[in-house]
């Protein structure tokens, strides 16, 4: 009987085939869907066998042009980071009240009894590990704009980026063990970050159960090792600070044995170039290590290292549910945008949208690092000032790719300009920046001081706390749907409405574009099928 | 298709146990990295284990005799350690601010209306917040240009926010079983979500004395 069932099931019975047989957008996108699992495993099987990890499959490129090195280069720092890594190993002690000490009679080495090259080898260790992330966000940029991740090298792009995540964290794991200032903070809002979790909004669907699962309390800590940072929190850092790197050289090593790679596209005279850099960096600038941690003090200004800085600046800007939603969702948007770009052309001036978006990323990674090293922030003046340079950089590639477009087809203005697009991107930009500017849940104190004057000066019986408390339940919130009456009434709701603009009009925006896009991609199917039915049976003549 | 079946059938069979086993063995890997009391399927989606921590004197009424006298302590919270010790004495600092007779909700015979005490760790990511007593520095340093009458606000150096220690902000939570409907500490500027963490306390002996403390923060 049972087996009977899975049969017709398995069997893909008439009716399930009724609906794949059928013409358009369902019967297409239920066609997709019958088929994703298949058609996932060959995607996956073709990409994999094209997956090039340290553009290997460079070689001779990499012998004119140095940015098909990279690669290589890549492979040579993550070698000697991996092997001072474990020379450090044997002095290093993952205790929290030994860490710092530990570390000091490595570096200190014209100090008694101190070891000799422990700060050479340190610095190796600490500059490979930039090196490391240097080239790695260089080579992520090169595939990026040279378009190299399409025509089934998508997984290339994908593992690199993930590559480059991976060590980012083997970085932020990494200087947590040196028990300093800078390593404790970084650590308690990395810890923190994953709490976030445990707020969504109950108005997202699921989202109070999702809350109650306390996903984020657990996230954080497995991280932690407990309710806190503590020993358990160094040892853990240590085991995952380690297992990351190794691991993923077995991998790669694997890989190199079973299809027989060049491992390393540079030369011995490269390498030994970039060794003595990093050799000359260590001697001149010794690593440092900052004062231990101390939880009773965080320092003012407090740094992350140079690689987390950006994003750092980005969380001062942000609501903290939104933030954290962004700092996970930043890989994943860059994820998407690649599946985005589906057209064959690789060259510079023909996808113009997509080096925006590499362009856009460079200048807010390098313009926020420089504001936070400086201590620059007005958040009041910042925040809307992004957003709005954000839909700028998006709209001129846009219009570069449309002038392209319009050249290549030799079509009219109208037959290639997408309004839906054009339109998404305006009405968030200009939605988003104006709720930022007037409707934002920062500095409503000075913006607010004016009206309460202005009240006070009306009103002589008012206490200036009563003002301020009228003003603060006026003051729009980050709350989508609910329009506090009392703003209303108060004729103020203008972040409220500027929010809703945004969310309608961009989802409408979306929706709208998804489904023309279907039709259209439906019907060109359906065309083509038909081109090779007719070539399959050609009518005879006279029937 | 159809002349698979028997093969695709004994597959299915094979495959349920096999996905089966690895759903349990995964679940005991997340054990391992989470070792919580609370166990089976439970343990998965458990809020972390708490320890009962021995009350401490905060400050004397001493220390804080003039309105804005402010103390700073530490209380030390015994919360879970997944390490051969099993527990560890967090360090969890604190303030405490002796506010003016004018701040509504100070009763001049009720001594423990004067105080506020509250956690150091910021709601927002967890750094440790400071008492500002000065308008400059809380403007060049914290991006917060205060309004007058100016009287002194807890700021943080991480990413800027701003506390009023004079104004409550409405929250609903429990410490230990208490429950609040507000705290003080009302957020003015900066991304925070939410007022510091509280702590509740006891005037014994003309000590302030700590008794428990709001979970959540990462000590």
């Amino acid at each position: 009987m049972l087996e009977k069932f899975i049969s017709f099931l398995l069997g893909r019975p008439a009716w399930l085939r009724s609906l794949i047989n059928k013409r358009g957008v369902v019967g297409h996108l239920w066609h997709a869907l019958w088929n994703a699992g298949p058609n996932l495993l060959d995607w996956l099987q073709g990409r994999w066998k094209k997956m090039d990890l340290f553009d290997e499959s460079f070689t001779e490129e990499a012998k004119t042009n140095p940015w098909y090195a990279l690669g290589g280069m890549w492979y040579w720092v993550w070698v000697l980071v991996l092997v001072s890594g474990f020379v450090l190993m044997i002095y290093y002690v993952p205790v929290t009240d030994q860490a710092f000490k530990s570390i000091e009679r490595i570096q200190y080495n014209w100090k008694w009894g101190s070891i000799p090259i422990g700060a050479i080898v340190r610095g190796i260790h600490k500059y490979g590990a930039d090196s490391f992330i240097i080239l790695a966000t260089l080579r992520v940029y090169r595939i990026w704009f040279t378009g190299s991740y399409k025509q089934g090298h998508e997984l290339t792009f994908i593992v690199s980026l993930l590559i480059l995540i991976v060590g980012m964290y083997s970085g932020l794991t990494g200087y947590l063990l040196i028990w300093n200032q800078r390593a404790l903070w970084a650590t308690k809002v990395m810890a923190t970050f994953p709490l976030y979790l445990d707020q969504n909004p109950t108005w997202i669907p699921g989202g109070a159960f999702i809350n109650a699962t306390n996903q984020g309390k657990t996230t954080a800590q497995i991280l932690l090792g407990g309710t806190s940072i503590g020993p358990a929190t160094v040892t853990r850092f240590y085991s995952f600070h380690f297992m990351l790197s190794f691991l993923l050289m077995i991998f790669f090593e694997l890989r190199v044995y079973n299809h027989s790679f060049k491992r390393m596209n540079i030369s011995h005279w490269t390498k030994f170039i970039i060794f003595s850099i990093i050799l000359l960096v260590t001697i001149f600038v010794p690593a440092a290590f900052g004062s231990p941690a101390n939880p009773e003090v965080t320092p003012n200004p407090i740094l992350s290292d140079w690689y987390f800085l950006a994003m750092y600046h980005m969380l001062k800007l942000q609501d903290p549910y939104l933030a954290t939603v962004l700092t996970v969702g930043i890989p994943v948007l860059v994820l998407i945008a690649l599946f985005l770009d589906r057209r064959p052309e690789k060259a510079w001036g023909q996808r113009q949208i997509f080096n925006w978006i590499g362009i856009g990323g460079c200048i807010y990674f390098i313009v926020f690092s420089f504001l936070i090293i400086n201590s620059i922030a007005d958040l009041h003046r910042d925040a809307p000032l992004w957003y709005y340079s954000m839909g700028l950089f998006l709209l001129i590639g846009y219009f570069q790719d449309w002038a392209y477009v319009m050249k290549r087809d030799n079509a009219r203005w109208y037959q290639t300009f997408h309004i839906f697009f054009v339109g998404f991107i305006v009405v968030s930009m200009s939605a988003n920046t104006l709720y930022h500017y007037y409707g934002d849940i920062r500095e409503w104190n000075t913006l607010s001081k004016p009206m309460m004057l202005e009240m006070l000066a009306q009103n002589p019986a008012l206490t200036q706390d009563q003002a301020y408390d009228i003003l603060e339940a006026t003051r729009p919130t980050l709350n989508l749907w609910k329009t506090p009456a009392a703003a209303i009434t108060a004729g103020k709701p203008v972040g409220m409405e500027l929010w809703k603009i945004h969310v309608v009009g961009w989802l409408g925006f979306m929706v709208l574009g998804t489904v023309i896009g279907l039709r259209r991609w439906a019907r060109k199917r359906d065309l083509a099928a038909d081109a090779v039915l007719a070539k399959a049976k050609p009518k005879t003549v006279g029937a | 298709m159809e002349d698979n079946t028997r093969r695709m059938l004994l597959k299915t069979l094979t495959t349920l146990p096999i996905i089966g086993a690895s759903v349990l063995a995964m679940h005991a890997l997340l054990r391992y990295f989470r070792p919580t009391l609370a166990g089976g399927v439970k343990a998965l989606m458990a809020p972390p284990d708490e320890v009962a921590s021995a009350p401490q004197v905060a400050a004397t009424l001493n220390d804080l005799t003039k309105p804005w006298d402010f103390k700073e302590f530490i209380y030390v919270r015994t919360s879970v350690e997944y390490s051969a010790n099993k527990t560890q004495g967090a360090k969890i600092p604190g303030f405490v601010v002796r506010l003016p007779d004018a701040v509504p909700g100070v009763d001049p015979k009720n001594p423990k209306t004067w105080f506020v005490v509250v956690q150091r760790i910021c709601p927002h990511l967890g750094c440790t917040f400071n008492f500002i007593p000065n308008r400059e520095e809380l403007s060049g340093g914290y991006n917060f240009a205060a309004p007058d009458p100016f009287h002194p606000y807890f700021a943080c150096p991480c990413h800027l926010s701003v506390y009023d220690p004079t104004r409550a902000q409405k929250i609903s939570g429990t410490v230990k079983g208490v429950s609040f409907d507000e705290l003080p500490g009302k957020v003015v500027s900066g991304p925070a979500p939410r007022p510091p963490r509280t702590m509740s306390f006891d005037i014994v002996d003309s000590k302030i004395l700590i008794t428990e403390t709001e979970g959540g923060g990462i000590g």
